[in-house]
């Protein structure tokens, strides 16, 4: 199990019984807390498997150390700290065929974050885009 | 010849914006928004009380092309799974018996709110501005009818390729009955596509698909698989590959209006007005469906909501948005209260009520009972015993001349519908956050099961005025109603619900709830 903060199960949902209700109903969590985190939801693909376990969590796993990813079932659930980022051109390349963001989004279930495109990349972000950055457009030729 | 003026317009406009030398689509993307529309005379079946800016963004750059292309190998893979290697393997028939119940309820009600998501984004479409934003609705709108026929669709793979077809095939039918149905078109309908365009969209998209889709479409599929189910996972995480869309739009409406002096005034009622709406009907329906409907349980369905709901939407979507002055919802503690207890509440009245449903439902096993009460400290002392008691005296077998709904009359526990969510509650047997409220209007009285509904009443009470079961069968003998309101199967006499699951267990029929002689009346009358 993994102990990260951002694990499916970190936090107190490790706890059971008593112990949990004791921190779910404690005054400190009866408000919403900010977080800076980001959650991921892939629909498990060819594709998609190869994304998560060649490049995000094979070449580039150490590019962003909190990113945790789960095997739940029909999908993986990812969480990092910042952001999550997929460069579809290197997935073209691992896959050996043409592979455009717009494939990427045939098996991309559920944001919990700021998610968008542009170009070739798909980003999911904590950052308020559209309010504290402003959303570009893919560069004119 | 001269050229007509549009056609120099359009000469003038492509010589100021060259079209694009490639197909690229989000070069194109860029090169459409440059056309622009003017939108002064915007005509929407509800206005809103808030400006949406004109300059908001759409944050996947979609062009109808790619649109279109994604969609159908999104449909392409879940039909092809369904017809092909689901249909080989018998998957329908590995489906544990009480998870196939759960998802006559799930898929049934989804349909709905799909159906209605449509009108809900069309008008949307109608009340933006800013031509990508408009572009962002166009796909939700497109997206929500192609959710209706998933959700119809595996109605119909469950029905004719599954076990016990009563209530994937015909549940619409039972609508007048059945107690579930006017809470779900509360939040699944009106709360969509009725008001202020902006707090529809709040419904809808900030909190219906931002915050409640999450459990209802993503975790759901890991309780389907653990119960056998491979049908739901290949269809709903397609429905969701859809969601982050809608996600992102209602993001952006909230985008649009953020420098709009009204939002200062109405966002946080109106988010709060909209967190409660769907929380106090999606929070004991679906904790009732994943731990009732299972026979293997994924996790207590508080940590769900804890996770997916309070930590996840509430920290990363409503937290984020502090520094432009949302609040976290003034209804949060209650709602939280729900999560741990209400959907213990509901399964006790639903199961009292069973006749009048359109899915069969089964009473806790001693096991399942030992997970409640190592999960929910204080379970048996509250419904533990009373499962027992109605074990005990026969509720499963239609000789036993026993409902439940008895239990409730002879201990003198009346149980209401609350006007605003209509969902059935019984103050004085209950540990979710329900305690009972009556006021009167027009010489009718209503009653409330929290605070927060009755504040919405308040504020425009002709907008609650649906008649709840108690007051439209007051009188009535319920094998009557039943027969009325099509609660039987194809031979006429066997209902589609049942208190259990049991494959080899006697089945109810009508002439078993005549001879009980069970009569329909209103809690109010006798206040």
């Amino acid at each position: 199990m993994s102990k990260s903060s951002n694990a499916y199960n970190a936090g107190i949902m490790q706890k059971t019984g008593k112990a949990f209700a004791d921190e779910y109903f404690s005054e400190d969590n009866q408000v919403v807390h900010e977080s800076h985190e980001v959650v991921l939801v892939l629909k498990k693909s060819d594709e998609l498997n190869t994304v998560v376990e060649e490049i995000l969590l094979g070449s580039h796993k150490a590019d962003n150390p909190t990113l945790v990813v789960e095997d739940r079932a029909g999908f993986w659930w990812l969480k990092a700290t910042g952001k999550i980022e997929i460069d579809c051109t290197e997935v073209s390349e691992l896959l050996g065929k043409h592979y455009s963001v717009y494939d990427l989004l045939v098996d991309v279930s559920s944001t919990i974050g700021r998610a968008y495109t542009l170009g070739e990349t798909f980003t999911i972000t904590s950052e308020l885009m559209g309010l504290d950055v402003k959303l570009k457009d893919l560069a004119a030729a | 010849m001269a050229i007509s003026a549009a056609t120099k317009a359009a000469t003038d406009a492509l010589a100021a914006n060259p079209a694009p030398v490639s197909v690229g689509a989000q070069e194109v993307h860029r090169w459409m928004q440059s056309f622009t529309w003017d939108f002064d005379k915007n005509r929407t079946k509800y206005s809103t009380k808030y400006k949406m800016a004109n300059d908001t963004k759409e944050q996947f750059k979609l062009i109808a092309k790619e649109y279109a292309r994604m969609e159908s190998v999104k449909d392409e893979r879940q039909f092809g799974s369904l017809q092909d290697v689901l249909t080989r393997v018998d998957a329908a028939n590995r489906v544990h018996p009480k998870w196939n119940e759960s998802m006559k309820v799930i898929s049934n009600f989804l349909e709905v709110g799909e159906y209605n998501a449509i009108a809900a984004t069309g008008m949307l479409w109608d009340s933006a501005t800013a031509p990508e934003q408009k572009n962002g609705y166009l796909g939700q709108v497109l997206d929500e009818i192609r959710h209706t026929n998933q959700c119809g669709y595996i109605n119909y793979y469950f029905a004719k390729q599954g076990q016990d077809a009563a209530g994937h095939n015909d549940a619409r039918r039972t609508r007048a009955i059945g107690p579930l149905w006017k809470g779900m078109k509360r939040v699944f309908s009106d709360g969509f596509i009725s008001g202020d365009a902006v707090e529809c969209s709040i419904n809808l998209q900030l909190v219906g698909e931002a915050c409640f889709t999450n459990p209802l479409i993503v975790a759901v599929t890991e309780w389907a698989s653990a119960n056998g189910d491979e049908m739901t996972p290949t269809v709903f995480l397609s429905i969701e590959t859809d969601e982050l869309r809608h996600m992102a739009n209602g993001y952006q409406t909230v985008v649009s209006i953020a420098n709009d002096e009204a939002a200062s005034k109405y966002l946080n009622t109106d988010l709060n007005n909209a967190f409660w709406t769907q929380q106090k009907y999606f929070t004991p329906v679906l904790g009732m469906m994943f731990e009732y409907g299972s026979h293997f349980k994924v996790e207590p369905w508080v940590k769900t909501w804890n996770r997916w709901v309070y930590e996840d939407w509430g920290g990363i979507w409503i937290g984020r948005l502090g520094k432009y002055g949302v609040e976290s919802p003034r209804s949060l503690r209650d709602a939280k209260k729900d999560a741990y207890w209400a959907h213990h509440d509901l399964f006790l009245i639903a199961y009292a009520l069973w006749p009048t449903g359109f899915f069969r439902l089964s009473l806790p096993t001693p096991e399942e009972a030992e997970w409640y009460e190592a999960n929910y400290p204080g379970w048996y002392d509250m419904y533990g015993k009373v499962y027992d008691e109605w074990r005990a005296r026969g509720c499963e077998d239609p000789s036993s001349g026993f409902l439940p709904i008895q239990w409730f009359i002879e201990n003198n526990h009346p149980i209401y519908i609350d006007r605003v969510s209509q969902v059935p509650f019984c103050p004085s047997y209950c540990k979710g956050e329900s305690t009972l409220r009556v006021l009167e209007f027009n010489g009718k009285k209503h009653s409330f099961s929290d605070q927060w509904g009755e504040r919405m009443w308040l504020s425009e009470p002709e907008r609650y005025e649906c008649q709840n079961i108690f007051e439209q069968y007051e009188g009535r003998e319920l094998s009557e109603v039943i027969a009325e309101g099509f609660g039987l199967r194809s031979d006429g006499k066997t209902l589609i619900s049942q208190p259990h699951t049991n494959k080899d267990g006697k089945l109810w029929t009508l002439d078993d709830i005549k001879k009980i002689n069970c009569v329909f009346s209103d809690p109010l009358k006798a206040l």
